[in-house]
């Protein structure tokens, strides 16, 4: 019974800053109060009005679009020597690939801006998607490796003494079985990077703002809840994309748990 | 696998590691090591930017207060996510997805709006002191951003999610008769969690908690937002020096001493994750 309502409650504290944001979202008043003031959309019409939320919108998605599909290719790819190769080196190499993901995103982000700035291409597009690409190709090859571990070798090489190429029953077989474990990753990658800010922000300029940046520029000045209303968005995207790896993967394998 | 489909495979993601990762990486040691003289940066070795941060008291000051607040953060999110671990790792409800939505959502929304909806709550004029003077239970607000308060409190609830992830993993792979034979035995609950659980938790208490210290000694956008400039951490010193001072060296060795602070405590989390595996399944 303590158990239980202690819980309750520390669920409670994890949800409420993101059901207060949503809530001050659609409330008519310039202040959140308790009750809210009336139900009101204009903070969402604001959103949508004004011109630098929507380019940021727009390069978030694009980027992560990209980050996505990059880290996905890259990172199935890694996966399968990583689980299958039996070498030298192998944990060694495990524990390199997935360093991006211990290491505090703040020094990777000052490293590579230091880096691009010597190389003169800070702030540009292929420099952030990099960047996003190095942090989230380690999620994939987790995700990834996860369902591949379960896989059972023995159907691949049934394929493969049927006459097919190996190649052929890699993409045939194995990948038709790892699916669940890539979509997964793949959606998983296009969160982490719709939603980064931390590497974002060493690697940006005025004119390259991913929507996580513009929120913080503009909550930096002002208090008002058309910042309530582009997190409400984000809040919903995370959302529909968290219901995507149930759906894929089921979040008990995902987790690992 | 051949050793050719071995390169191929890993050769794009080692390579794009090694030039956008590693290299910046060892460029920022070369960095911290290095002479600014009128924005011009000199190669040279000098441990000058390190003597000065460890010579320096605001310095000192800004490093102990990023540790104490680490320090505290983890405690905190132990003491809340073991037993919402526990209860994770042994319910059986079908409700268990959505408690896992619960727990992964505010991991999957960004940092800024988590920090956003503290800042409704905490500010002066925020929702718990307007609704608290309101009812003219305060005169004046309580002070509960822009203070170490606020940030401690948004810095839990940033990282308990990983706390819990941490200890679920760990709890979930002990094996139930172990737990029903020490009652069999004549154990009471109390006593059976106290000396089979507990001990078996350990391997996830530790890794869980250096995740989370790891993390939370790194983080910025919390001081920054809900600590409003007022609460100096680590980080923020790397964050001005880079970005508004423009001293790159002195950041550097600035985030370098994060760094190795870091490095130290992942290389710790390797080995207690690997105990933890190889101990309990």
């Amino acid at each position: 019974m303590i158990l239980r309502v202690s819980v309750g409650l520390v669920y409670a504290f994890l949800l409420l800053p993101l059901v207060i944001v949503v809530l001050a979202a659609f409330n008519a008043g310039n202040y959140f109060t308790f009750p809210p003031q009336g139900f009101s959309l204009k903070w969402f019409a604001n959103f949508f009005q004004r011109r630098e939320f929507m380019q940021a919108l727009w390069l978030s998605t694009e980027l992560a679009f990209w980050t996505a599909v990059a880290s996905t290719v890259i990172g199935t790819a890694a996966a399968i020597p990583l689980v299958r190769g039996r070498f030298r080196g192998r944990d060694l190499l495990n524990a390199f690939v997935t360093s991006p993901l211990l290491l505090p995103q703040i020094l990777t982000g000052v490293a590579l801006l230091q880096f691009y700035t010597l190389l003169k291409m800070q702030a540009s597009y292929g420099a952030l998607l990099i960047g996003h690409i190095v942090v989230t190709t380690p999620y994939v090859i987790r995700t990834v490796t996860a369902t591949l571990t379960h896989f059972d070798l023995a159907l691949e090489e049934a394929a493969q003494s049927l006459g097919a190429h190996p190649v052929r029953a890699f993409f045939e077989i194995t990948l038709g079985v790892i699916k669940p474990g890539v979509v997964a990753g793949a959606i998983f990658a296009f969160a982490i990077s719709f939603d980064n800010f931390t590497l974002s922000l060493f690697l940006t300029s005025a004119k390259l703002t991913p929507l996580p940046i513009e929120l913080f520029a503009y909550l930096k000045y002002s208090f008002d809840p058309t910042a309530a209303a582009v997190s409400a968005f984000a809040i919903g995207v995370a959302l529909v994309l968290v219901l995507g790896i149930a759906r894929f993967m089921g979040l008990e394998e995902f987790t690992g748990f | 696998m051949t050793r050719g489909a071995r390169v191929l495979l890993l050769g794009p993601y080692v390579l794009l590691l090694t030039v956008f990762f590693t290299v910046p990486l060892l460029l920022l040691l070369a960095i911290s090591l290095s002479r600014q003289s009128f924005g011009q940066l000199e190669w040279t070795l000098t441990p000058q930017h390190y003597i000065h941060f460890f010579t320096d008291p605001y310095y000192l000051g800004v490093l102990a207060d990023t540790l104490w607040l680490g320090a505290i953060t983890t405690v905190v999110s132990l003491l809340l996510g073991y037993p919402l671990a526990y209860h994770l790792a042994l319910t059986r409800s079908r409700w268990k997805p959505l408690l896992i939505v619960f727990i992964l959502s505010p991991l999957l929304v960004g940092i800024v709006i988590r920090c956003y909806g503290w800042m409704i709550l905490l500010a002066d004029r925020g929702l718990i002191n307007a609704t608290l003077v309101q009812h003219g239970w305060l005169t004046t607000p309580l002070p509960l951003m822009y203070n170490k308060f606020g940030v401690t409190v948004a810095l839990v609830h940033v990282f308990l999610p990983f706390m819990v992830l941490s200890l679920t993993g760990v709890l979930k792979r002990i094996e139930p008769q172990l737990i029903e034979a020490s009652q069999t035995l004549g154990a009471s609950p109390r006593r059976a969690f106290f000396e089979v659980t507990l001990p078996l938790s350990l391997p996830g208490i530790l890794a869980g908690s250096l995740l989370v210290f790891s993390l939370a000694i790194s983080s910025f956008v919390v001081p920054i937002l809900v600590g409003g400039f007022k609460v100096h951490v680590l980080p923020m010193v790397v964050y001005e020096q880079m970005l508004s001072v423009f001293d790159w060296p002195f950041g550097a060795a600035n985030a370098f001493v994060l760094l190795l602070i870091s490095v130290a405590l992942i290389a710790v989390y390797i080995k207690v994750t690997e105990r933890a595996l190889r101990g309990i399944v």
